[in-house]
């Protein structure tokens, strides 16, 4: 059975209230970004002492779901999974765009985005940015490729450029676990950030592919098998326990480690982040959804699946955030076991609260990055026409 | 699809793609085991610059090193703690037991000869001299803030707002969006100057900071480095700090 892909239709009154709503939104957030710009970072809620705020958080974030769509792009050109193959194209478009948009997230909170061309004039081969910017341009150069060997209908080069690509994930993934894990400090130096990194990124892609399918057939009114979102919901279910078990090996390492101990405290219970963790990560993300996806009773429910994807979307929004902040708002140890004290704030554990212009600049990226896919869609027969199982296993 | 791609082929794609991979991914790398090997260069003038502060000498409530820092560099205050840049600052220490005297010392960016800053850099922006003092490009800095995330003792500091104090007409002012931190005065050493905060320091307050060349054993840092006993801070990580204290 051939797939027969189309453009969107893109012509409801509904269809360009939203395309307006995505203008409106980005355009807010390139504003937000200007002011960043032309005033200084001041007007956000970093400072020397948290020096990383929400577009790290949401630029790593990005980069995690871009993998739930390369591993759903890959299962029919690799694993042999002809069922999926309808999806292959509008995964690895939106690959492909939210590492755009992880690289705007970046890019944008710089001090001088201006110097943009910079990093490509000097390169310090042993700084894990330049390694990850490095990593990043060339994704996007072969979710590109790949795109293109897919029009083409190239089904060797196709399976060859998914299997590239896959690697180059392992590397694009790890790198970003390795911009926190290889740095010389209490809660972030971890060897374990890497492949947390990755399957934190699985499984928060998947959940993102479970709604996002969903949503596009409805829409769009094309036929789409329920079935998928089951497939689907196994696959989440399995990287979701592999979340928690990092979860769980990274804390109990820090609070068995006698010089640990302090900083594992203060990272579980010392902090407004200590309820990121609790609430976002464990309850929200981890604990619900699992109980969701493996009760007999629920877990073939598309609603009760629906559900579960939502939290663990949300889930990992915090980990993100865990990740990043409370490495900083925890202070530096410059002399162990003495108390240290300045007016630069040594030894002293500060807040960091997310200031509106950081949230419009990262829903101005959001809308950026849907616009995109949005456009990309409409102008591209990416959509199959129809998605149903029993055709493609034929 | 016509034909599945049979095993072999997929191992001699996968073998090309996995050495492909490797290589790509390790060459970044092998700078830094050359670097690591090289070990401590000296530079042409075969100079190493350090500080030795005795603790003991350092005032409680003496702050001239920081003004004399301030004035010199146009170093910024801008009244808020989240903003405010310090290149050095005097801290108060005390062991963490019941009644443990208080001690006062000042803390600056130690020049770390292995300096996780520098390393961390995407652009080189920070670097370290050929004479080991850590240096920023502030006209190549593109504003990241890796580095004040790397730097283990919070030293680097970054330019939220503009900055455009003028103590010193001879020093530059600095734009928002660019990272700093002390660089032992460079500019006052090139020309055989003392850091103006060991300048203060013998002046105006107790005489605690010792600088100079640390290969040259003559001198008085170097003497004091070989005589006392003397600390970096957190030695352990490996950063190499030529900033030492003595009864810390």
């Amino acid at each position: 059975m051939k797939i027969e892909f189309a453009p969107l239709e893109g012509r409801s009154p509904q269809f360009y209230l939203f395309m307006l709503v995505l203008f409106g939104v980005a355009g807010a957030g390139l504003f937000a970004t200007y002011l960043m710009y032309s005033q200084g970072l001041y007007v956000t809620g970093m400072s020397n002492r948290v020096p990383w705020g929400l577009s790290i958080v949401m630029a790593i974030y990005y980069i995690g779901l871009s993998a739930g769509s390369l591993v759903l792009s890959a299962m029919s050109a690799l694993f042999g999974r002809k069922e999926f193959k309808p999806f292959a194209r509008i995964a690895a478009l939106l690959a492909m765009l939210l590492l755009v948009g992880a690289l705007l997230s970046i890019i944008l909170d710089w001090g001088k985005p201006d110097r943009v061309f910079v990093p490509f004039l000097h390169f310090n081969f042993a700084s894990m940015f330049s390694i990850n910017g490095i990593l990043y341009s060339t994704y996007i150069a072969i979710c590109f490729v790949y795109l293109l060997a897919m029009f083409a209908e190239k089904e060797k080069l196709v399976t060859a450029i998914a299997l590239i690509a896959v690697i180059w994930a392992v590397g694009v993934h790890s790198g970003t676990g390795a911009i926190f894990g290889f740095v010389p400090r209490e809660l972030f130096q971890s060897p374990l950030l890497p492949p947390s990194f990755i399957a934190a990124a699985l499984s928060s892609g998947t959940a993102l592919m479970i709604l996002l399918l969903q949503l596009l057939f409805r829409y769009t009114k094309r036929p789409f098998d329920q079935q998928y979102v089951k497939e689907l919901s196994r696959l989440l279910a399995v990287f979701i326990i592999v979340v928690a078990y990092f979860v769980f090996v990274e804390n109990s390492f820090r609070a068995y480690l006698i010089g640990h101990r302090e900083s594992a405290w203060y990272f579980l219970f010392g902090g407004p982040h200590s309820l990121v963790f609790w609430v976002g990560l464990i309850g929200l993300g981890i604990v619900v959804p699992g109980l969701i996806l493996f009760t007999p009773a629920t877990k073939n429910s598309i609603k009760m699946i629906n559900v579960a994807a939502i939290l663990h979307v949300i889930g990992v929004l915090c980990e993100r955030y865990i990740i990043v902040i409370p490495g900083q708002t925890h202070p530096a140890e410059i002399l162990p076991n003495m108390n240290v004290e300045s007016v630069a704030l040594d030894g002293a554990v500060v807040g960091y609260s997310i200031s509106f212009l950081e949230v419009i600049q990262a829903l101005g990226i959001a809308a950026i990055v849907a616009l995109a896919f949005m456009l990309g869609l409409k102008i591209f027969a990416m959509l199959p026409t129809k998605a149903l199982i029993e055709d493609e296993a034929s | 699809m016509k034909k599945e791609l049979d095993r072999r082929e997929f191992v001699k794609i996968g073998g090309v793609v996995t050495a492909g991979t490797a290589v790509g991914l390790g060459l970044p790398l092998l700078p830094l085991y050359r670097a690591s090997a090289q070990g401590e260069v000296a530079d042409r003038s075969g100079k190493r610059w350090g500080m030795v502060i005795d603790v003991g000498k350092c005032k409680d409530d003496c702050t001239a090193c920081v003004d004399a820092c301030r004035k010199e560099n146009n170093v910024a205050l801008f009244g808020d703690p989240r903003f405010d840049i310090h290149w050095i600052r005097k801290a108060k220490i005390s062991r963490r037991v019941e009644n443990a005297r208080e001690i006062s010392a000042p803390l600056l960016c130690n020049q770390c000869d292995d300096p996780p800053c520098a390393l961390v850099c995407p652009v080189q922006a920070t670097y370290k001299r050929k004479d080991g003092i850590v240096i920023v490009d502030k006209h190549r800095c593109i504003g990241c803030r890796y580095c004040l995330i790397a730097c283990p003792y919070n030293m680097r500091m970054f330019n939220f707002k503009s900055n455009h104090v003028r103590y010193n007409e001879t020093y530059p002012t600095r734009a928002h969006g660019v990272s700093e931190s002390c660089n032992f005065c460079s500019h006052l050493v090139d020309q055989g100057m003392q850091p103006a905060c060991v300048e203060a320091c013998k002046q105006a307050g107790g005489g605690a900071m010792v600088f100079g060349d640390l290969n040259d054993s003559s001198s008085e840092v170097a003497k004091l480095v070989a005589s006392r006993r003397i600390r970096g801070l957190r030695e352990d990580l490996g950063t190499k700090p030529k900033v030492f204290y003595i009864g810390l």
